[in-house]
């Protein structure tokens, strides 16, 4: 697709995306409490995205987005952690997350280019210097 | 004449649809567990509630100079909305407000300093 097409795809895709999100919470904040159907998690989900625009844009959309929240990146690491209120299986909302990305970074670059992710799981070790570590 | 009808009523109807929105954010204030699904579910659902209302408003009052300043308005907002809600939610987390007991999987917590030390 060209570029302007796949731009205002991706504003479509993500207002529907953001109006059903929107019902969903609202549904299940409306349900009696022992029926609610909240399921949180918090996910380290691999990322492929680059420049600070784009690290910026991604953890803004995924907060816009009701029931995601975006609480940490790890640039060093390429890692959203992500914050997710029905979360059934790891997957499902990497799967969800990583489809944003993806057509959000189709969006934002002429050339799609690399839309690789790291595979394996960061190896944290906290160090002294000031690295990203959870410490003031 | 007709179409300002319509774009009356139409404006009316966003109103209250964003007014509906924010008082279910309020409701699930109360209803959810923790500070991180409060800052999701909440902080940006009252986002599109004011967006709504903004939009309603110039439904009922349409010039193109009101066009411009709600765009501007309901871009700034859901911005404004996304980066407070992440920048409180993290904030929790690194001042020790643990996830509610139902959160099933921590990935942030095998980062946390305290979980080596022990």
């Amino acid at each position: 697709m060209m570029w302007p097409v796949r731009i205002i795809s991706f504003m479509f895709w993500y207002a529907k995306e953001f109006l059903l999100a929107n019902v969903h919470v609202t549904a299940d904040i409306l349900r009696p409490r022992r029926k609610m159907k909240t399921n949180p998690a918090i996910i380290a989900v691999p990322a492929a995205s680059k420049t600070d625009t784009e690290w910026t844009l991604i953890s803004c959309l995924i907060t816009l987005t009701p029931g995601t929240l975006t609480l940490s990146i790890s640039r060093e690491h390429k890692i959203l952690y992500v914050h997710g209120m029905f979360v059934d299986s790891r997957e499902s909302l990497v799967a969800e997350i990583q489809e944003m990305e993806d057509r959000m970074l189709r969006a934002l670059r002429r050339q799609p280019g690399d839309l690789s992710r790291p595979t394996e799981a960061p190896v944290v070790v906290p160090s002294d210097e000031h690295e990203g570590s959870d410490e003031p | 004449m007709e179409l300002h009808t319509i774009a009356h009523g139409a404006g009316v109807v966003f109103i209250f649809l964003g007014i509906a929105t924010i008082i279910v954010a309020g409701i699930g204030l109360f209803k959810l567990p923790d500070l991180y699904l409060r800052a999701s579910a909440v902080g940006t659902s009252a986002g599109l509630g004011v967006a709504a209302i903004v939009v309603g408003a110039l439904l009922m009052d349409f010039s193109w100079l009101n066009l411009i300043k709600a765009s501007v308005a309901i871009i700034a907002q859901l911005l404004t909305s996304a980066v407070g809600s992440m920048a409180i939610a993290r904030s929790g987390y690194l001042n020790n407000s643990m996830p509610a007991e139902i959160t099933h999987t921590d990935d942030l917590l095998k980062t946390r300093r305290d979980n080596f030390e022990s």
